[in-house]
């Protein structure tokens, strides 16, 4: 099986590509104007953040980057494009030629263009509605070679070209768009416009099972475009003229050649080596660390500050406690103490972690205690309260007023509570 | 007096001076068909505009049935520049359908010569160039693709100016081919057109291709005629081009002769990079978003977008159709990137001629036609007559057509070509022209 993916995710910028509309007003046909709107007149404006940020995503994917970039014309007729023709790159794109590297290979790039996002359609039953809106977005397309072999392969791949689209600063929240090819035999098939990541996997099971069972009744497979529904998790045929498309491309007349040279890019967060890296340096678990990590920049940052200062073990035990609290602007200062009171084997409480993350002087006696002071809590309650000891034999309810009576008094995780009393009660 | 705007703020006017300047335009207007639509002035110095460059809240067609009852919400940049006390909206004027012509009888009632009613203005900027012929105070924001200011100024007998490419923004201009399409000025004084021209120029956030540059005025002795632009010219248009060298020789210019490589494909570099194009341009017109509505929506979009691109005039479908073909992938190398690198070679080769010189030669290789003989013509014919106003259109260099002659009370215009940024050059030389030499006009309508 050969797949290759034409993955299309909204750049993130606060305008349109060519106009100075909202690029998130949410009622419809509420952004719109001349330009976005293709009014007789109207004239492109390149948006630079959307350059800017389209560059840093050909750079995180290890492509070359165009010296000179600059927009084509794609001519074709659909109610949703306002002037018939989308504006795009092909040769002079952003980025040509990278790659993104998986575990056991490399799943080559083949460019990294902008492009307008044409309206919405709403279709109704009997007629149609368009939001403009969406008409003029600015969209990243990522061409992939046909390099991924397997189901699994797609999954690896697409959740580490959402890490890489995640640190170059692409909000993953919205929907990823994509084109799948795939082909098990010597003919391509091409499944258009599938949204989402388990429509994207759902279509590929779908059809590589399609392929295989015509394949194994020694019928052919036939070159042609297809469409997914997630409804029926099938595919079927768009029964379109399976000729090449014509666009008639010509170069954008009133756009400039844009020059790459000046723009600064950031330098790119591979985020799967980073914590390879740590995970063979501290002998730590290379998965927990990615699930830490990948999608997570203050975790990132945390754990890159944390494991010079302290054990592996006590920076990840520190960053899933701020995962579970919901921290999320904790300061490097302010972890290090964090860290410290880990490490000498205090239990943090949510009241601490607020406060460090604040800024505010922090009660150790209050807010944080050793799970010495827990042990002994639970011993006095023990020795002072028996009826609830008794009790708890025959009903489980009481162990959990027990476990209560610690909470109310130490704010810790319950889940700990509990552990260090049923090792009390054995 | 050689600015009419000038002189024009300096007289006093009756208190009806505009209500009888109208009626006496419209009255005209029915006659000539100037204008598509003529706006109640009450103040300022008139100014009109050609039919595809956008005027905020008014009809914008560029003469085509496909864009009737377009309104803009917007100005122009050109025209929101030029907006200010001192100068008058006045109206709209036709012109071939889109630019699509070199006569200006490419659309309805197109207009008619005023130093004859029987003859074309020239095209496209049509009724710009006639609007000028016949009114006294007044100049006119007119464009240029191909020679579409040229022509129809050395055919009306005014001065038509077009500016090096990117110099006056586009933004509100309605495209036939953006990397060729000029905004530019007629007028019947060239220090009126450098007024404006300044006022308008430089640089516009709305338009990446508009730039701000110095522009210079150069001056050259040496007046450079080029051999393969004079081929095919009429011989009565070469005699009394001869007497204009003489004069302009007694004035202390020199003439040379020299050859351009490749300059006779122009034209077909022109049309191939116009076409394709304008062929984009015209994709966004179907029949549901502006202008020309088609209000059943029974059909599919396929053959709803099919009847309202019905509505094209015939030479508006042959350039979709070309166009189209031209940049179509299996033979785009042949034609559109072919003319694209042709473009690039002229423009080295014209600046070497440009150094130390200005280009001279007649605007347009024939007298001014009858409209009946320019509805004779066939299309290659007629592209054929921009032979000389396509090289520097296609250059995307300053030139200016002025009036130098009149023949069988017909006027003859002569085409003046600077290098890029040298603007300036132009003006001066046509403003010393215009101190020895009195344009003549037929009409001069709201005279003082």
């Amino acid at each position: 099986m050969r797949i290759g993916l034409e993955v299309h995710v909204a750049l993130p910028t606060k305008s349109k590509l060519f106009c100075s509309c909202s690029a998130d007003a949410q009622e419809p046909n509420t952004a719109i104007c001349p330009i976005c709107l293709g009014f007789p007149g109207s004239k492109p404006m390149l948006n630079e953040e959307a350059l800017h940020s389209s560059l840093n995503i050909a750079n995180a994917l290890h492509c070359k980057i165009n010296k000179n970039t600059y927009f084509l014309r794609k001519v074709y007729f659909y109610p949703d494009l306002p002037k018939s023709y989308q504006i795009t790159q092909l040769d002079g794109c952003v980025g040509l030629g990278g790659y993104v590297q998986l575990e056991k290979k490399k799943v080559r790039i083949r460019r990294v263009q902008i492009e307008e996002d044409p309206a919405k359609i709403i279709r109704e039953d009997d007629y149609c509605l368009l939001d403009f809106n969406r008409s003029g977005i600015p969209l990243n397309e990522i061409v992939t070679e046909p390099d991924i072999e397997s189901e699994e392969e797609l999954r690896e791949f697409v959740n580490e070209l959402r890490s890489i689209l995640y640190y170059a600063g692409v909000d993953i929240d919205k929907e990823m768009k994509a084109d799948l090819n795939i082909s098990l035999g010597t003919e391509r098939v091409e499944i258009k416009n599938v949204t989402g990541i388990k429509n994207l996997i759902d279509a590929t099971r779908y059809e590589s099972k399609r392929q295989s069972e015509l394949l194994s009744h020694n019928q052919n497979i036939k070159k042609e475009t297809r469409s997914y529904s997630a409804e029926s998790m099938s595919t079927v045929s768009s029964r379109e003229k399976e000729t090449d498309e014509e666009y008639g491309f010509i170069y954008e007349p009133d756009l400039a050649v844009y020059n790459t040279d000046g723009i600064g890019v950031l330098k790119p967060q591979i985020v799967s080596d980073i914590a390879k890296g740590y995970a063979e340096k501290y002998a730590a678990s290379k998965e927990t660390l990615k699930e830490l990590v990948m999608f997570d920049k203050e975790s990132l940052r945390l754990l890159e500050y944390g494991v010079e200062r302290s054990k592996i073990g006590t920076v990840i035990s520190a960053i899933s406690l701020l995962k579970r609290t919901g921290s999320t602007s904790m300061s490097n200062d302010n972890f290090g103490k964090m860290l410290e009171y880990m490490n000498k084997g205090m239990l943090l409480n949510e009241d601490t972690i607020k406060a460090l993350e604040q800024n505010r002087k922090v009660e150790v006696e209050k807010g944080a205690v050793s799970s010495e002071e827990i042990d002994k809590a639970i011993k006095e309650l023990i020795s002072q309260r028996p009826d609830l000891v008794k009790e708890y034999k025959t009903n489980p309810k009481a162990f959990n007023f027990i476990v209560g009576i610690i909470l109310k008094r130490y704010k810790v995780s319950p889940k700990y509570v509990s552990e260090r009393l049923a090792e009390a009660l054995r | 007096m050689t600015s009419s705007i000038k002189e024009f703020a300096k007289k006093d006017k009756p208190y009806d001076y505009y209500p009888r300047l109208l009626e006496e335009l419209k009255k005209l207007n029915s006659k000539l068909n100037m204008f598509s639509n003529i706006s109640d002035i009450s103040s300022g110095f008139p100014f009109s505009v050609k039919d595809n460059i956008c005027v905020n809240q008014v009809e914008s067609t560029a003469s085509s049935q496909i864009l009737e009852g377009y309104v803009p919400p917007f100005d122009a940049t050109a025209i929101e520049r030029l907006r200010t006390a001192e100068f008058s909206f006045l109206g709209k004027t036709k012109m071939d359908e889109f630019g699509f012509g070199t006569f200006g009888i490419n659309c309805k009632e197109h207009p008619r010569n005023p130093f004859d009613e029987k003859y074309v203005t020239g095209g496209s900027s049509a009724g710009s160039a006639a609007a000028t012929a016949v009114l006294k105070y007044h100049v006119s924001i007119a464009e240029s693709t191909g020679g579409s200011i040229a022509c129809p100024a050395a055919f009306c007998g005014v001065v038509g100016f077009t500016p090096t490419y990117g110099l006056i923004s586009r933004y509100g201009l309605i495209d036939y081919a953006n990397s060729l399409d000029k905004i530019g000025i007629m007028a019947r004084h060239s220090e009126d057109i450098r007024y404006v021209f300044d006022k308008i120029k430089g640089s516009d956030q709305y338009d990446t291709t508009c730039i701000d540059h110095e522009i210079a005025s150069k001056t050259a002795e040496k007046l450079v005629i080029i051999d393969q632009l004079m081929k095919g010219v009429d011989d009565k248009v070469l005699s009394s081009f001869d007497k204009l060298l003489s004069r302009l020789e007694n004035m202390g210019h020199k003439v040379a002769h020299e050859s351009v490589p490749f300059i006779e494909k122009a034209i077909p570099a022109y049309y191939i990079i116009s076409m394709a194009e304008a062929s984009t341009n015209l994709a966004r017109y179907t029949g549901f978003k502006y202008g020309l509505k088609i209000n059943d929506f029974s059909k599919g979009y396929n053959e709803f977008f099919t009847e309202a691109r019905s509505s094209f005039g015939p030479e508006a479908k042959r350039r979709v159709a070309l166009g189209t073909f031209v940049r179509s992938a299996s033979v785009k190398s042949k034609y559109y990137e072919k003319a694209l690198r042709l473009r690039r070679m002229l423009i080295e080769s014209l600046n070497g001629v440009l150094k130390d010189g200005l280009i001279i030669s007649p605007t347009m290789p024939i007298k001014v036609p009858k409209i009946s003989e320019a509805e004779g013509l066939d299309p290659v014919q007629i592209y054929g007559m921009d032979s000389i106003t396509a090289p520097p259109n296609l250059s995307g260099l300053p030139h200016v057509s002025f009036p130098y002659d009149y023949v069988d009370g017909l006027p003859l215009g002569a085409q003046l070509i600077t290098s890029h940024f040298n603007d300036y050059a132009l003006l001066d030389f046509t403003e010393r022209w215009e101190k020895q030499f009195e344009y003549r006009f037929k009409y001069n309508v709201g005279a003082l």
